[in-house]
């Protein structure tokens, strides 16, 4: 075995499921890199990225292949194209910038600035090259140099990460790096690694050359288990296996950890397969699934301790134990998903919430714990507010998911019947001779702008139905729906919608300084919020939705 | 027989190929003559090898006379060039097969040969294996079992003399003695594609007629600047990947002195005023003097900026435009030469009021010979044919309008010979690899599928750079396991460089954005194009309610689709999102929530469907099937 061979299995071994990535790009990486690179990997940039670390790292100890320096750039930190200037210079040059000297970036020799443009960029990484070609001739002796120069030739490889964001951020970035070496005349490679294809950020009119394409095999179970179980192996030997508190993660639960996560993988591995979010999930379960093993355990020392034996190492459970373990608590791995996937928990407080306390009550009250905690996060966000407030946006719920041309058969009361039944034999004549594509529910389009006026004639109607019984009796008001306009018109429903405005859960969409018309709005809320509302208010609500859920 | 096939397929080109019995000279004027010289029968005795292979001792491609004619005649009228010519020939590592093809066969072409440059091996050729120089095919060591056969040249190409050994047999798995030479065998051959873009230029034959023209065209252009003081404007005009850059690279390093070589590209250059800095950067680099002194003292007014995220764009040190034409002017002034080469010239003439290229021109059209000036040369490189429209008036009628054309090379033999001349880069090894490896490259490229691919490729596009692409992937991808390019290795090599799949990894997604894919099509299919979170939460969340209407139970798991929270669902969105496989309709609005910001989805229903099939959950593929 060669040192290439013993390089890329190193590598492998860190890395599973990379093999033959890790082959190709060391092949590569150890000759004569294509200028333009493009790594596309849909699944886990983040570990393709530190693989791509390690082997630039490591790339100049095999024999034979150039001496590379590296730069590692992260897309998203690159926020203006000066950032990324001064972090690719730095980073090649060896330049580390300290307080002592004001932070300053690399300057060169000269005075000249290197960050202003891509020019100037362009002149830097030249600099860059030259000193570093003298310095190899040198330090190798003139004549072994010149022989061997196309060997010796030193390369620069920048790889940036998140490829993606450039076209967002450095647009203009894009066909430069993508020319790099035809443009600086050096020898140099950029690699983007994305999870998006070239041809989502490929520049128009053909002005960056094709790259050479690599793609990265998404990983299969093996690997993922592989790799997950190694990560518990480095942090046990990372903690000190003296102290008592840390025995969660003790090297001798790790075959425990095995089954554990193979357990988990299985329930949870068809939500997603990262093996990032894997290892969180998994975290966060950890310390609550292997507090019943701890706590037997410290259970034995202290008996040990009482009759004054050596206390017994730690052993994780027999067969029928762990059986009990994971019967108890396969359905926490999925509900820990469920929470810690969308980032509704952090880990650490999900691990302290859903710590184990020996009983049944933890299981059934976690079970469809999601589901309540939403409806009552809805109820606790709207309790505050007033009465009336309630009615107005349950009123602009209806007026933007109802269809305008509904609202006078919803709302209108009196004598109508001839209009209805003139528009209903209308109607299906028109809708069929043209067999048009089902609509879409509003709701599930999302509101809809309405006027003003829209909102307090719909809140006039709703107040009417709902609200009359609670007024006072007021002799002043004789006509039918009088009392209820009037309450309408008052000053306070303006200033409450208002309110409601500032605080998003009513959108105003027309300017705050237009004269004409009325002021337009949408609803802020959501269905849940709404349903709420309504049952707080005793308001039947699907009778009053065009198309209720 | 492939050979003939090739013979046939390119009859009407002026590189054809011929393949004759006949040892003696009977070749005709115009013809690039492909020799297989006969089988020495006793020497391999037939029924151990096999009746149905192929035994052939040599192929033999040599150059017409009639294109070295007119090579001649090319070149003769710039006598200078010549002289470029040849020293330029010996930079070139990747075209070994021209040293060899002095064999006994054709001694008539070896006279002929000194007048094309192309054809001749100068004298003072500096190579990293010298032994191999004098290699002739006679004098190869070879294992005695197979000394009966004429033995093998290590390399041949695009070349002159093909030797083939009869009976081969390729190892599957290569021995461990022979792994240090695979390897340097791949190092030598990306190095070859990584360098070898000046090689080409007048390598390959039918290439040649268009290159190389351009060559001595543009080279007594930019001769005539450099000694006579000319002011010359050209463009250089071709398709991308046909070899710009190297030919001007190349004419540059074959100039007489040293011409100060400024160099700007239109991708960087986006406006007048960098282009100017840059000018006066690389001036003064190459002169040793400063030019834009004055300006020196607004970099240190500029440089008092507080916060440097603020505005990177005023802290650039940008000449005012009332310099350009003092700046511009001084270049015939200067102690040598200029030559202003214009990259994406194209972009140049998008800058306002075409102030640089007004002034680059008026100064090149004033330089006139013997005013004591020093020449100015301006040579444009685009791809845009058009690029001459582009210009204003004024501008238009200062550029000479000369334009140089390169091209790509023309036909598939051409591709194939480049293939075959970067796959046998040379290399320092034991002969035995040598052997093994050109036969491999050998076979490689007469089998019908490669070709066949390459053929593909090449009706796709022109562009050489697709080749070198497919050839690194193919090389880089050779293992000990098997260590020689077959028919796999190229289309697994097309199959990443040049058919890409829009979403590859398809496949590898989880379970809840296929659910939302599924949805989506089912959308489409309903008519609605344009889809919110929502609409596909509901479709799920329907199907989800159907398919666990029924309690069936085997064995204590329920069959109904796994249950997947709004949460899960949304982040999965947000992935596919990311993945750019749905693309936002609208620009985004704060106004809008998210799970309401329409979408169109960009994945075919074929995609989605092998990649429900290959998750292989029967409930998901059942609600795909199902009509909306």
């Amino acid at each position: 075995m060669d040192e290439e061979e013993a390089f890329i299995q190193k590598i492998s071994d860190a890395h599973p499921g990379y093999t033959s990535f890790i082959t190709h790009f060391t092949t590569l990486a150890s000759t004569h890199p294509p200028p333009f690179i493009y790594v596309t990997d849909t699944n886990n940039p983040r570990i393709t990225t530190s693989v791509i670390d390690a082997i630039f790292h490591g790339v100049s100890s095999i024999p034979g292949a150039p001496p590379t320096q590296y730069a590692h750039v992260n897309a998203v930190a690159c926020i203006t194209p000066r950032v990324f200037y001064d972090t690719v210079l730095n980073v090649l040059a060896g330049w580390t910038p300290s307080w002592k000297n004001g932070c300053q970036v690399w300057p060169g020799d000269d005075s000249q600035r290197y960050n202003d443009s891509i020019d100037s960029f362009l002149h830097g990484l030249r600099r860059l090259h030259l000193e570093r070609t003298t310095d190899s001739s040198k330090g190798k002796g003139k004549g072994k140099a010149v022989a061997s120069k196309s060997e010796q030739d030193p390369s620069m490889v920048i790889l940036i990460e998140r490829a993606e964001r450039l076209s967002e951020s450095l647009p203009e970035l894009i066909v430069p790096l993508s020319r790099l070496a035809e443009l600086s005349r050096i020898n140099v490679s950029v690699i983007l690694l994305s999870s998006v294809s070239w041809e989502d950020i490929r520049p128009a009119m053909g002005a960056a050359p094709d790259p050479y394409h690599v793609d990265v095999e998404p990983l299969a179970k093996q690997d993922v288990l592989h790799r997950l179980v190694s990560a518990f192996r480095r942090t046990s030997l990372s903690e000190s296996p003296s102290d008592t508190s840390h025995v969660t993660y003790h090297p001798a639960l790790q075959p425990l950890y095995e089954q554990y996560m193979e357990t988990l993988y299985n329930a949870i591995s068809i939500y997603t397969n990262d093996p990032i979010e894997l290892q969180y999930v998994a975290a966060a379960r950890w310390p609550g699934f292997v507090k019943p093993v701890i706590s037997q355990y410290e259970e034995l020392v202290r008996q040990a301790e009482e009759e004054e034996s050596d206390p017994p190492e730690l052993e994780p459970p027999a067969t029928d134990g762990r059986l009990r373990l994971f019967k108890f608590f396969l359905p926490t791995f999925t509900a820990a998903l469920d929470a810690l996937y969308p980032r509704l928990d952090n880990a650490a407080d999900w691990a302290a919430k859903n710590e184990y306390d020996a009983g049944q009550r933890f299981v059934t009250s976690n079970c469809d714990g999601l589901a309540n905690r939403v409806k009552l996060a809805s109820i606790i966000k709207v309790d505050h507010l007033p009465r009336m407030s309630k009615f107005i946006l349950i009123t602009a719920y209806m007026a933007s998911t109802n269809p305008p041309k509904s609202d006078l058969r919803m709302f209108g009361r009196g004598p109508e019947e001839r209009k209805k039944r003139r528009r209903k034999s209308a109607s299906p004549k028109k809708t069929g001779g043209a067999q048009t594509i089902v609509k879409v529910s509003q709701r599930l389009l999302g509101p809809a702008t309405f006027p003003l006026d829209r909102l307090l004639a719909i809140l006039g109607a709703l107040l009417e139905e709902n609200d009359y019984e609670t007024r006072p009796h007021d002799p002043r008001f004789e006509l039918p729906g009088e009392y209820t306009d009037m309450e309408v018109g008052r000053i306070h429903i303006y200033a409450a919608i208002t309110e409601l405005t500032l605080m998003r859960a009513l959108h105003r969409t027309s300017a705050m300084d237009k004269l004409d018309g009325p002021p337009m709005f949408k609803c802020g809320i959501s269905h849940d919020v709404a349903l709420a509302l309504a049952r707080d208010l005793d308001v039947p609500l699907n009778d009053w939705l065009w198309d209720p859920a | 027989m492939p050979p003939k096939r090739k013979a046939t397929d390119d009859s009407a080109t002026p590189s054809r190929v011929t393949r004759t019995r006949q040892h003696d000279d009977d070749d005709d004027d115009d013809e690039l003559n492909l020799r297989l010289s006969p089988t020495k029968l006793p020497s391999t005795p037939g029924p151990r090898h096999g009746p149905s292979r192929v035994v052939m001792d040599y192929i033999e491609i040599t150059t017409p006379k009639t294109l070295a004619h007119t090579l001649r005649s090319n070149t003769a009228c710039a006598s200078p060039t010549i002289n470029g010519l040849k020293l330029r020939l010996p930079k070139e590592p990747s075209t070994p097969s021209r040293q060899l093809r002095l064999g006994p066969a054709s001694p008539g072409k070896a006279v002929q040969s000194p007048s094309t440059p192309s054809r001749v091996r100068p004298p003072l050729t500096p190579r990293a294996s010298p032994s191999k120089l004098q290699f002739h095919p006679n004098d190869v060591p070879v294992t005695p079992s197979k000394r009966a056969t004429r033995p093998l040249s290590p390399r041949k190409g695009g070349g002159d003399i093909i030797a083939l050994p009869t009976a081969i047999k390729l190892p599957g798995v290569l021995p461990a003695h022979l792994v240090p030479c695979l390897r340097l065998q791949k190092r030598a051959i990306l190095g070859a594609l990584q360098s070898s873009q000046s090689s080409e230029v007048i390598d390959d034959e039918d290439h040649l007629s268009t290159n190389s023209t351009a060559y001595t065209q543009l080279h007594n252009l930019l001769h005539g600047t450099t000694t006579r003081g000319e002011g010359n404007s050209c463009l250089l005009l071709g398709p991308r990947g046909s070899g710009k850059t190297s030919l001007i690279e190349q004419t540059i390093k074959d100039l007489p002195g040293e011409p100060i070589v400024l160099r700007l590209s239109g991708h960087t250059q986006h406006n007048d005023r960098l282009a100017l800095r840059e000018v006066a950067r690389q001036l003064s680099q190459q002169t040793g003097k400063s030019f834009l002194r004055d300006m020196e003292e607004d970099v240190n007014n500029t440089e008092e900026d507080p916060n440097p995220f603020i505005d990177p764009g005023p802290t650039i040190s940008i000449p005012p435009p009332s310099h350009l034409p003092a700046l511009i002017s001084v270049l015939p002034t200067l102690s040598r030469p200029t030559v202003v080469i214009l990259d994406a010239f194209d972009l140049f003439a998008h800058h306002a009021r075409q102030s640089l290229l007004y002034c680059l021109l008026d100064t090149v059209q004033s330089c006139k010979v013997g005013q004591g000036n020093n020449g100015l040369a301006v040579v444009g490189i685009t791809t845009r044919i058009d690029t001459i429209n582009l210009l204003e008036k004024r501008v238009k009628s200062r550029f000479s309008g000369r334009m140089i054309r390169t091209a790509p090379p023309s036909d598939l033999l051409s591709w194939i010979n480049i293939s075959r001349r970067l796959l046998n880069t040379p290399v320092d090894g034991s002969s035995e690899w040598g052997t093994l490896w050109t036969f491999a490259v050998y076979t490689f490229l007469e089998d019908r599928k490669v070709v066949d691919t390459i053929r593909d490729t090449f009706a796709l596009t022109r562009d050489i750079r697709m080749l070198k692409q497919l050839l690194t992937a193919i090389v880089t991808n050779l293992r000990t396991t098997s260590p020689f390019p077959t028919a796999s290795h190229i289309s697994a090599a097309v199959s990443t460089q040049r058919l890409r799949q829009k979403f590859s990894n398809l496949q590898a997604l989880s379970y809840p954005s296929i659910c939302l894919l599924v949805a989506a099509m089912h959308a489409h299919s309903a008519g609605h194009d344009v889809i919110t979170f929502e609409m596909l939460y509901d479709a799920f969340r329907e199907e989800f309610r159907a398919s666990s209407a029924a309690p069936i139970q085997i064995e204590g798991g329920s069959i109904g689709m796994a249950r997947c929270s709004r949460e899960v669902l949304m982040r999965s969105f947000e992935e596919l999102v990311g993945a750019h496989m749905l693309t936002s309709v609208v620009a985004p609005s704060p106004n809008v929530a998210p799970e309401f910001v329409r979408y169109r989805c960009l994945v075919e229903r074929g995609a989605v469907k092998q990649a429900v099939t290959a998750m292989g959950q029967t409930n998901v593929k059942k609600w795909l099937n199902k009509a909306s």
